[in-house]
């Protein structure tokens, strides 16, 4: 059965009525090739997630938070919003304001980039900053888990961990290809104030690193490296809501998945 | 300052991580991409009074920002067309040989595709609207939503060099 590949992609997307996802899902079973291409649109999707939702984690520069709060606004009853003349200098103001901080803010925003993408150069990041054995290592041009946060990716329970481990584990759960994936902070490095946050999904025996952003630790707990109300970088969080297939698993779906090897 | 005013600058402030991805994926500079969201801040903001309260503010704020970019990479075509020609135009360089010569970054992929597909690849597969929402945004039937986003992704995959990029 021939299957045009803008409705594969519709049916990647979701965007497929129930009587036509039956005649994919059906045609899938009958013919590898076209599952294969449905999880090349998806992979797709998610790295390009990957790539931009490190936007989410950046700090807003105070410019566009300030044209939020004070641009004039038609219903201020305000004659003075028509003046293009203050609106260019008020601007102008902006620009002169953001241009003084831009230096500064590039700097975090680059930091932002180089942590939270998947790419080249954050596997150069790592291969200088981190050991053999550091938590993270390239293989084949992924980025895979290994020592501890593979350890944990594949034992740890997120219902029964202790606070004091390396490795956090968020959220467990099967994502819309089948694997099984799982969310988690890692501390880097000696230092306690340094950890990364991430998606990872169970991919040829190995947990495939899909989604990795620095963590804003909570400052002052000692020896803590759980992000700030153990909440997710955006970018992370983003990840998840994309792929995620239904619900997160519970403690019961999440330990048996372990004893299955998370097959 | 009325009292609506004040709560869509709320929304607002909410939104802005959003729109900064959004402008990310349409401008050629992440401090370009923040132009775009300032000036459309500031054009939502003055046509307040076009917004219907009760639908989707994302929405419309992604229609401006892609307004404003579309605005932007005309006057700037304009002026590389005296200085630079050989930059006036975005095409999808031939996709194959791209490919082969080095692997692009999603990012670098994402710029080398036409506007009209780029936008909907962003609408769509980064900012997670439905293939309705998207039209809307874009007052475009679904269709070509769907075509267009049928072209760019065949165009990123070629680009990328098949499934997370990885070396043949």
């Amino acid at each position: 059965m021939s299957i045009p590949e803008e409705r594969l992609m519709a049916y990647a997307d979701g965007e497929v009525d129930a009587a036509e996802r039956a005649a994919i899902e059906a045609a899938m079973k009958a013919d590898p090739a076209l599952a294969r291409r449905v999880e090349q649109h998806r992979a797709l999707r998610a790295r390009l997630g990957g790539a931009f939702n490190a936007v989410l984690d950046e700090p807003v520069p105070d410019r566009l938070l300030s044209a939020v709060r004070n641009a004039p606004t038609t219903t201020d009853g305000d004659a003075s919003v028509t003046d293009l003349g203050r609106a260019r200098a008020a601007r102008a103001d902006a620009a002169a304001d953001s241009a003084r901080k831009r230096s500064k803010w590039t700097g975090a925003q680059w930091a932002a980039i180089a942590a939270s993408l998947v790419v080249g150069a954050i596997i150069g990041h790592f291969a200088l900053q981190s050991s053999e054995l550091g938590p993270i290592a390239q293989r084949d041009g992924h980025l895979v888990a290994q020592a501890s946060l593979e350890q944990a990716l594949s034992t740890q329970l997120a219902s029964e961990q202790s606070d004091s481990g390396p490795v956090h584990i968020g959220v467990s759960f099967k994502n819309k290809g089948g694997e099984y994936c799982r969310t988690f902070v890692v501390q880097q490095g000696a230092s306690a104030i340094s950890a990364l946050s991430g998606l990872a999904c169970r991919q040829g025996g190995a947990w495939d690193v899909r989604t990795l952003a620095r963590a804003s630790v909570s400052a002052g707990s000692e020896g803590g490296y759980r992000p700030a109300g153990s909440e997710l970088p955006p970018s992370v969080r983003a990840a998840l809501e994309d792929q995620i297939d239904g619900e997160p698993l519970d403690a019961t779906s999440e330990a048996q998945a372990r004893t299955n090897g998370w097959h | 300052m009325s009292h609506s005013a004040e709560a869509v600058r709320q929304q607002l402030v909410e939104l802005l991580p959003r729109l900064r991805r959004f402008a990310r994926s349409l401008a050629k500079s992440p401090h370009d991409a923040d132009d775009l969201v300032q000036l459309a801040v500031e054009r939502a903001l003055v046509r307040l009074d076009q917004w219907r309260p009760g639908s989707r503010l994302d929405s419309w704020m992604f229609g401006i920002i892609r307004n404003a970019w579309i605005d932007e990479t005309r006057s700037r075509r304009r002026r590389d067309s005296v200085f630079e020609p050989e930059e006036a135009g975005e095409h999808v360089a031939d996709a194959a040989s791209e490919a082969h010569i080095h692997r692009l970054s999603v990012e670098a992929a994402l710029a080398r595709l036409p506007g009209e597909q780029r936008e909907v690849v962003a609408l769509v597969l980064i900012e997670g609207l439905a293939y309705k929402e998207a039209a809307a945004v874009l007052d475009v039937p679904i269709g070509t939503v769907t075509s267009r986003l049928a072209r760019g992704r065949e165009a990123l995959e070629a680009l990328l060099g098949g499934r997370e990029g990885g070396v043949p």
